[in-house]
């Protein structure tokens, strides 16, 4: 039983996580609300008219009844017409009268009064209630209204009589209980219609969701080209299917990046490799000198340590984008720091017949960096700047900072990058010429490294470039590190 | 001296011990981490290079087991994982040193010299060389009587090699040593810097002192 319990209590929970059926649910629930109340306003208004017309029809007749008395209380035949004959005439909305004098001696019955209901009964209900209209069943159980008046007779006035009247309503009352009957009808009919028309309204306007689920499921990492079709839908949804497109197009780019990263990275493994390998292979074919030995192993050594190099700046750029990096901060002189780099790359320069300079701003710019890494970013830069500048030109080292941000800037007066190679150079391996660079022993990830090492400081790398005319770098960061949040 | 060397992968145990035995030691070479801690127990050892990796016992364990033994021995640990909070974790448990894999073998053998240097060797004022005499108080340097017209950046270089006479430095040591530049830069700039630093010491004499080894730096040397 408790099973049981349990299993239909799921599957409900289970039906409610669907839209379809929360939003069937939301229509059904809120149009029965909607019927229930316009049904019963209209009845309330109804019962209100019909008892409103009641007491009219009453107040009406004790005014003729009054008028009579006080005008003509002894014009006999008047009030016999208006009591006895008047009623024995209507069909609809009938009404019974009995006039009583001083003594409580009936003076004038509509006939058959008696029959249609308790006189006595009828006293004792409407005593201490003069001229209103108390509900009182009948003798046949039908519903009645009945009043009693007090009317002074004679002007000015000779005694009083009591007016007794007693109104049929069982009618009204019929009306009201067909009122309700069809009210119920139409309850029932909402309660069967609503869910069936809301279900459907829900499925109308699911189905586009499903179609672009139905897209999704067939997007893999083989199919990533695949898009959903933004028009024909509603506008809510062309927006929801654009942003999914653009994060697909993102996807995509990433895709190919890291399929390129992968060619790439086999590709500058395997030529170390390769040249070790048919090296060793070659030296061994035949007998050879003492030095065609040592030449082989040297170069193998010299590829060894190629490899070597880039297995380390590889693992050296997975651990900048891994969160666990620490950044050993300290106070650092920027100008110091862009001195040593200057020095150390002075001679390189002078051999290439370049002037490598710095300029730097009035006041020291200090700012809270891992000065080894900084050294690496700068480092990486200026040996670009170095190999890319010709003969006779200039490579300036500069550094300022504004408000709390430090700005390190590494320009020279080189070949330049074309346009359409900007928005690339900072992906690993990537080369703007690769024959270029392959022989001068660049491995294609200085670039990404210097960003890896911005991104660690909260700072970020801009590239302007003019072909012929010069390369501007420009490292942004801010001055002192942020405050440690752990995570 | 007497070194243990424990590394599972025969090839880095035979060159290691084919390279330090060419060097003057006594090498004994362990091939998992249980026979390692044997010997290091059962004899006396002036050093122990223990790699990480190690099957039936690592690395780690075999070091805290052998301090735990009271044996002091040295231990230079070898990993093919740089990760700083590892490096620290070897520092911990009571490393003399710390090497990453892919090594220069000048590089290991520098590193053992100087684990082994028992007395830390007494600070020269001069260093003389076949003919070259370098001043450290005064920053002078002369080969043959003559005064060698140096910038600061090549007499730090030059002095360097002078003082560790014999040894090949690797580029990147260097490069830290002489410049601060704690990476590995692209390394020819310091070829550059030899390379004009040879021009003035070695080029105007027939007797070359400075002597390139391919793929793995500079060494100065009396006799070539």
């Amino acid at each position: 039983m408790c099973w049981k319990l349990t299993r239909s209590v799921t599957s409900v929970e289970r039906l409610w996580r669907t839209l379809a059926f929360r939003l069937t649910a939301g229509y059904a629930l809120a149009g029965l609300i909607l019927v229930i109340l316009a049904t019963a306003a209209l009845y309330l208004l109804l019962v209100s008219e019909l008892d409103k017309s009641t007491e009219l029809f009453l107040g009406d007749k004790l005014n003729v009844l009054r008028t009579m008395l006080r005008e003509r209380p002894d014009d006999q035949d008047a009030l016999r017409e208006e009591v006895e004959l008047e009623t024995a005439a209507r069909r609809y909305e009938q009404f019974y009268i009995r006039l009583l004098d001083d003594r409580n001696k009936p003076l004038m019955t509509t006939p058959g009064m008696a029959e249609e209901l308790d006189l006595s009964q009828l006293a004792q209900r409407t005593r201490g209630h003069p001229d209103v209209a108390i509900p009182m069943k009948g003798s046949h159980g039908q519903a009645l209204r009945v009043a009693t008046a007090a009317a002074p007779a004679g002007a000015p006035p000779t005694h009083t009589i009591t007016i007794q009247i007693a109104i049929d309503v069982s009618q009204k009352e019929a009306l009201l209980a067909r009122f309700r009957l069809m009210s119920w009808v139409i309850m029932l009919g909402t309660l069967a219609i609503f869910p069936v028309v809301g279900y459907q309204i829900a499925r109308q306007g699911i189905r586009p969701v499903e179609e672009m689920a139905a897209t999704a499921r067939r997007i893999s990492s083989t199919h990533l080209g695949e898009r959903i079709l933004t028009e024909g839908y509603p506008f809510e949804l062309a927006s929801l299917a654009g942003t999914f497109n653009e994060m697909l197009d993102r996807l995509e780019d990433s895709f190919d990046r890291i399929s390129k990263f992968s060619a790439d990275i086999a590709h500058d493994l395997r030529t170390p490799v390769n040249n070790i390998r048919g090296e060793a292979d070659v030296a061994l074919a035949r007998a050879r000198t003492i030095d065609e030995y040592r030449d082989a192993l040297e170069s193998s050594l010299e590829e060894a340590v190629r490899l070597s190099d880039l297995i380390a700046n590889l693992l050296f750029l997975a651990r900048t984008e891994s969160p666990l990096m620490h950044l050993r901060r300290e106070q650092v002189d920027v100008a110091d720091l862009l001195n040593g780099v200057q020095e150390y790359y002075e001679a390189s320069a002078a051999d290439g017949g370049i002037s490598l300079s710095t300029r730097f701003a009035d006041r020291p710019v200090i700012a809270e960096l891992d000065r080894t890494l900084m050294q690496r970013a700068v480092g990486n830069l200026v040996s670009n700047a170095v190999a890319h500048t010709p003969s006779g030109g200039s490579v300036v080292l500069a550094t300022s900072s504004e408000s709390a941000v430090v700005r390190i800037e590494v320009a020279d007066s080189g070949i330049g990058i074309p346009q359409e190679a900007l928005p690339r150079v900072f992906d690993r391996f990537f080369r703007v010429d690769p024959s270029r660079s392959q022989a001068s022993g660049g491995t294609g990830l200085g670039l990404a490294i210097v960003q890896g090492i911005m991104l660690l400081h909260g700072g970020k790398v801009e590239i302007v470039s003019q072909p012929g005319e010069g390369t501007r770098v420009v490292l942004s960061m801010p001055a002192s590190a942020p405050p440690v949040t752990k995570v | 001296m007497r070194i243990l060397v424990v590394d599972d992968e025969a090839k880095t145990a035979r060159f290691l011990k084919k390279g330090l035995g060419e060097s003057g030691f006594v090498v004994d070479v362990a091939t998992n981490g249980l026979d390692g801690l044997q010997l290091a127990q059962d004899m006396d050892f002036d050093l122990v290079i223990l790699d990480v990796m190690l099957p039936k016992l690592d690395g780690w364990q075999v070091l805290t087991r052998l301090r735990q033994s009271g044996r002091d021995t040295q231990v230079l640990l070898l990993t093919a994982r740089d990760a700083i909070h590892e490096r620290v974790k070897g520092f911990e448990l009571g490393a003399d040193d710390y090497l990453v894999k892919p090594f220069a073998f000048s590089e290991l053998l520098a590193r053992v010299r100087s684990l082994l240097r028992r007395t830390p060797s007494r600070p020269q004022d001069t260093i003389r060389m076949a003919d070259l005499e370098i001043d450290l108080l005064r920053h002078r340097a002369t080969r043959g009587g003559q005064r060698l017209d140096l910038t600061s950046k090549e007499f730090l270089l030059l002095s360097l090699l002078a003082r560790r006479a014999g040894e090949v430095l690797s580029r990147t040591l260097i490069a830290e040593a002489v410049w601060d530049m704690n990476f590995d830069s692209d390394t020819n700039v310091v070829d550059v810097n030899v390379r004009r630093l040879r021009s003035k010491v070695d080029d105007p004499f027939s007797h070359k002192l400075i002597q390139t080894i391919r793929g793995a730096g500079y060494v100065l040397e009396a006799d070539s």
